[in-house]
């Protein structure tokens, strides 16, 4: 009955409208007036000092860098409602996005945003450095990669293979960008798998020359970013055939291109349109017996003399062959804060338009609800809050490790990037798909940027190794590290597998509220599930083994639990990494609202994991209280959701329009301007 | 004037004459004048307390639809009466000083949200709080006698007002040169930045407010093109800093007050430059410690909306009145405002001296528990055209 009087109503307002001139008709009541968040949301900690402990290094430098892009006419800013938001024109072609990405490179170098990359080594202006590269990939992923490319790749191989005159002679106009560098490591057939490329160099004693070629198709350098249109030199990684004898996987410098064009020998094609990072003009290049002097061999792991004797210090392939990768370790840490940035944005974006969007009444005639105020759409985005939190600890306990680095350290920065890099990209591509459809229709539009930027950021699965092929490396070393405790009977030490020292933990058969909201049951459940993985992997492993299989194969058809505990591993250590953080918190207010997005990450983990359910770490009645808590905890963290993204370290001009007034930005006026 | 009855609100107390309200008669139009010729119309704590209480007032009467502001005299304002605050601050009576700065905040974020539109005409010298009063409004009309200045780093201060958000939105990185330096700019400039919208030579002003007065309007549009009728284009001077935007992107663009320094010296290593020349040499007079919070304040500034920056600045402003680090502000109005010696004895004395955990200080949580964070009133529902001005 009720619906009939409103159609009639309806029906009667369009007849009965003499003019429908806009100003009555389309500003009175029934519409939706947008209601900015931050007046009807109240939270009670300091956003500050969450930034602080979120970005963890480097504020001011990281605003500094914020405020020269959106100075720039280069960074394409619009307005929108009233705001002005800055991101690249992704409409334009792949050769103009390339173009414009190598003037905002220019820019920023112009005014010294490079300045000691590569000149003033230091912990301190290598955390600087980190922080720009999260800054530079919240605009732009290409223009981060780009940037990494010149600095990690490039300059990184030539800091870390070179020597001394290697360094005097290509940092400076590197940082300078005088000279503009690429790293071709992957081939067409080879990519993770660097140890099977099949391009080959020779020497040449009479001239004192390297040969580069490039023997057959599956040899072509692919995908080397910079190649297509823009760099000047090359690292090529090459095999290194001396007097016959193939001495492994070496690197070498070489010219491209010269004053714009191609040098002699060198034959370099287009890798074309991709699903994202346009702005990146990757290409593929072939030497066709390219010479290069013998200086040109980066030394600082073995050497030929001038007359073709093969030195090098370290004896075993396989060592030499590792520390061939150190740059690669670089690239890991940075693709992996990047990602926790990317995840930011698209839950600051989607959680700031489910604080203004409403949809559907729960009473006939009833004001519709918020979408944030709907339980499951809260179960959707808080979990993922909670996780994002916990990773950019982790990320953070990452970059620290890495600039504090020692040849100590380097097995353990090694596993740990390798684990944080697979798992942090995963989770930004799983956040931002459920950020897009959070958005509805909103987020397919590119201006609104979640949804764009899954495709921007989908390469980070793949580059700097594949996500699947780190993680096992993750369990081997594990496996390896396990076996070298149970053999010498010694207990463990490192990868934080110290727990396994300890006695097994014990998980109550009634989880309350209280047990499972502290930090102690929660650092059980993960150390029980890592702990046991580990012994299963290990006996399944020996178990093939003793059935005539070779140690590799063993470890292959162990793939099931290999992975488990790649995962087990990463969830523990990311989950101390928030431990940690947590502890150097006295605020209450603060530490109140950490204290409750630990949990969630802690019992997310649980509840989505299904290997705690699987090897019965966790019983149904255990899981079914799990699964309960989340809900709660999703209720009491939906009071500071405002406040969680607002302290995330996004500007707003970084976000996009629907996180802001849409209506506004929609309106008819703004169509006409 | 012959036509608009001038009616004085009170005459009684010194608090009402220092504000003028003109009320014409069938208009919806108020005319707030600034009455403190003698001072250039410095805003004393009682001027913004009666602002306040008229913007707050006339933004609720549907009988108001503009605000017209400006000064009485040589000058549209020339600051906030801060050497009544360093009185209060030799005396002992710091927190008295934050009061004023709290209220004079406070009015500036209502100004930044306002509903209705404030037509500023700043027909002579417009200085800091002067800035703070005006710029943030919609409209900033300026005349051939327009001086604008942010001279606070010359004072022991930082621009504040509400400056790290204005001064951050100006084209490039002018606002870090106004900012930093305290140069002066005419009304030619101060239209081509952005500062000004409109330019209206003096003798035309009284006819731009006697149309105003007829308008029965809040629409910007209108009042933007009613306005348009009576402005000029301005020539910019031959000699003006916005000829050498380019300059100012270069250097001022850089990470830190020292990098700036040194690129500026750099750009006159082999040929001389007058201009720049005087740009480094204001620098090196300004307090250290003040060019330090100011960069980082303009460039926080520059990622935050109006409210946070007010908010911001009244902590640093505090943290300035308690004097932890230095007392950069008491010194500087000393020498500048009291003993007029124009010789500030600066204390850190140089940039090297100053650390990052010392400006970090000025930004940090006040601890003091008399202190209270700038509680800014709730604005709900405001048009998009009362929240981005500049």
């Amino acid at each position: 009955m009720n619906r009939a009087i409103q159609r009639t109503q309806i029906l009667n307002g369009h007849l009965l409208s003499s003019s429908p001139s806009q100003s009555s008709s389309l500003s009175q009541k029934p519409c939706l007036n947008y209601n900015p968040p931050e007046l009807t949301e109240s939270y009670e900690f300091d956003l500050g000092e969450m930034r602080k402990l979120l970005d963890g290094h480097n504020l001011e430098d990281r605003d500094w860098l914020f405020g020269l892009m959106l100075q720039s006419r280069l960074f394409n800013p619009r307005e929108r409602g009233g705001k002005v938001f800055v991101s690249p024109d992704y409409n334009q072609s792949m050769e103009q996005q390339r173009e414009m990405t190598m003037k905002r490179i220019q820019y920023l170098a112009e005014r010294g945003v490079f300045t000691g990359w590569l000149t003033s080594r230091g912990i301190e202006s290598e955390l600087r450095m980190l922080a720009f590269i999260d800054v530079l990939a919240i605009f732009d992923h290409s223009l981060s990669v780009k940037i990494g490319v010149q600095f990690f790749l490039w300059g990184g191989a030539i800091e870390f293979f070179g020597t001394k005159s290697h360094h005097d002679k290509w940092l400076r106009d590197t940082e300078n960008y005088v000279i503009n560098g690429c790293f071709a490591m992957s081939e067409l057939g080879h990519g993770s798998n660097v140890r099977g490329i099949e391009t080959v160099t020779t020497y040449d004693t009479k001239r004192e020359e390297f040969v580069i070629s490039t023997p057959c198709e599956s040899a072509q350098k692919y995908w080397i970013g910079g190649a297509a249109n823009h760099t000047t030199h090359t690292v090529v990684f090459s095999q290194l055939n001396i007097n016959g004898r193939n001495q492994g996987v070496h690197a070498f410098i070489a010219q491209i291109r010269d004053a714009g064009n191609l040098c002699p020998n060198i034959r370099i094609a287009d890798c074309g349109h991709k699903i994202g990072l346009n702005g990146v003009d990757n290409g593929r290049i072939w030497f066709d017996n390219v010479r290069i002097p013998r200086e040109n061999l980066l030394n600082s792991v073995a050497d030929v003399t001038p007359d073709g004797k093969y030195m090098s210090a370290i004896k075993d392939p396989d060592q030499r062959f590792t520390a061939f990768l150190a740059p690669l370790t670089s690239g890991r840490v940075t693709i992996a804060s990047t990602a926790v940035y990317q995840s930011k944005i698209g839950l600051a974006i989607a959680i700031r338009y489910s604080l203004t969007r409403r949809a559907f009444s729960v009473t006939p005639n009833g004001p519709e609800v918020l979408l944030l105020d709907y339980p499951s759409h809260q179960r959707r985005l808080l979990p993922l809050l909670a996780k994002t939190y916990a990773m950019s600890f982790a990320a953070n306990y990452l970059k620290m490790i890495y600039v504090k680095r020692t040849p100590e350290s380097n097995k353990t920065i090694h596993v740990i990037s390798s684990a944080f890099k697979a798992v942090l990209t995963w989770h930004n591509m799983r956040t931002l798909q459920e950020c897009r459809e959070a958005c509805g229709g909103q987020g397919l539009k590119t201006e609104n940027r979640v949804g764009h930027l899954k495709a921007e950021y989908d390469v980070q699965s793949t580059f700097e190794g594949d996500n699947n092929v780190l993680m096992q490396q993750v369990s081997k070393a594990l496996l390896a590290q396990y076996i070298a405790a149970r053999k010498r009977n010694k207990p463990f030490q490192g990868f934080g597998l110290e727990h396994m020292n300890r006695p097994c933990p014990v998980i109550p058969s009634q989880l309350t509220s209280s047990v499972l909201r502290s930090s102690q049951f929660q650092t059980n459940a993960f150390c029980l599930r890592e702990r046991d993985l580990l012994n299963r992997f290990a006996a399944e492993v020996s178990q093939h083994q003793s059935k005539g299989e070779s140690k590799e194969n063993a470890f292959l058809l162990s793939y099931q639990l290999a992975d488990d505990l790649g995962r087990a591993f990463s969830d523990r250590s990311i989950f101390q990494t928030f431990i940690e953080a947590e502890a150097t918190v006295s605020d209450f207010p603060l530490k109140n609202v950490l204290g409750l997005l630990r949990s969630m990450y802690a019992l997310i983990c649980m509840e989505e994991e299904v290997a705690f359910l699987r090897y019965g770490y966790l019983s149904t009645n255990n899981a079914a209280a799990v699964r309960k808590e989340v809900t709660k905890l999703c209720s009491e963290l939906r009071p500071h959701a405002l406040g969680l993204v607002s302290s995330l370290g996004i500007p707003d001009a970084f976000l996009s329009p629907i996180a802001f007034n849409w209506v506004d930005v929609n309106s008819w006026s703004s169509v006409k301007n | 004037m012959g036509s608009l009855s001038l009616r004085l609100v009170s005459s009684r107390d010194q608090e009402e004459q220092e504000v003028v309200v003109e009320e014409k008669s069938s208009s919806f139009v108020r005319i707030l004048t600034l009455n403190r010729p003698k001072q250039l119309n410095a805003l004393s704590l009682q001027m913004i307390c009666r602002l306040w209480d008229l913007f707050l007032a006339y933004e609720q009467d549907p009988n108001v639809k503009i605000v017209i502001l400006k000064g009485k005299g040589r000058a549209f304002c020339a600051g906030g009466d801060v050497a009544s605050v360093v009185r209060d601050i030799n005396q002992g009576k710091w927190r008295s000083g934050a009061e004023f700065f709290r209220k004079e905040y406070m009015l500036n974020f209502v100004m930044a949200t306002y509903r209705k539109p404030q037509v500023s005409i700043l027909n002579g010298i417009v200085m800091g709080g002067g800035a703070g009063a005006s710029i943030h409004g919609r409209f900033r009309v300026a005349t051939e006698n327009s001086v604008f200045a942010m001279p606070e780093t010359a004072l022991g201060l930082f621009p504040d007002v509400g400056a790290s958000y204005y001064l951050s939105r100006l084209p490039g990185f002018f606002g870090e040169y106004v900012g930093l330096t305290g140069t002066r700019l005419d009304g030619a400039e101060m239209l081509a930045c952005g500062l000004a919208t409109h330019f209206v030579p003096s003798a035309r002003l009284s006819m731009l407010e006697a149309a105003l007065c007829k308008v029965n309007s809040t629409d910007p549009a209108i009042i933007s093109a009613i306005i348009d009728e009576y402005s000029q284009q301005p020539n910019i001077k031959e000699r003006s800093a916005y000829r050498r935007l380019d300059v100012i992107d270069r250097c001022f663009s850089r990470r830190t007050v020292e990098d700036i320094l040194y690129s500026l010296e750099r750009e006159v290593i082999d040929k001389e430059d007058e201009w720049i020349s005087a740009t480094i040499e204001s620098l090196k007079k300004a307090s250290p410690t003040s060019l330090k919070i100011s960069l980082r304040s303009i460039r926080e500034g520059r990622l935050q909306g109006v409210g946070q920056c007010l908010v911001r600045e009244y902590r640093m402003v505090y943290h300035v009145l308690q004097g932890e680090v230095s007392k950069d502000f008491s010194e500087g109005c000393r020498a500048i405002l009291i003993d007029k010696d124009k010789k500030p004895k600066w204390e850190p004395s140089n940039l090297e001296l100053i650390s990052d955990s010392m400006v970090d200080m000025y930004f940090s949580k006040v601890n003091d528990e008399e202190f209270e964070d700038l509680k800014l009133p709730a604005r709900s529902n405001l048009p998009v055209s009362a929240i981005a001005k500049l």
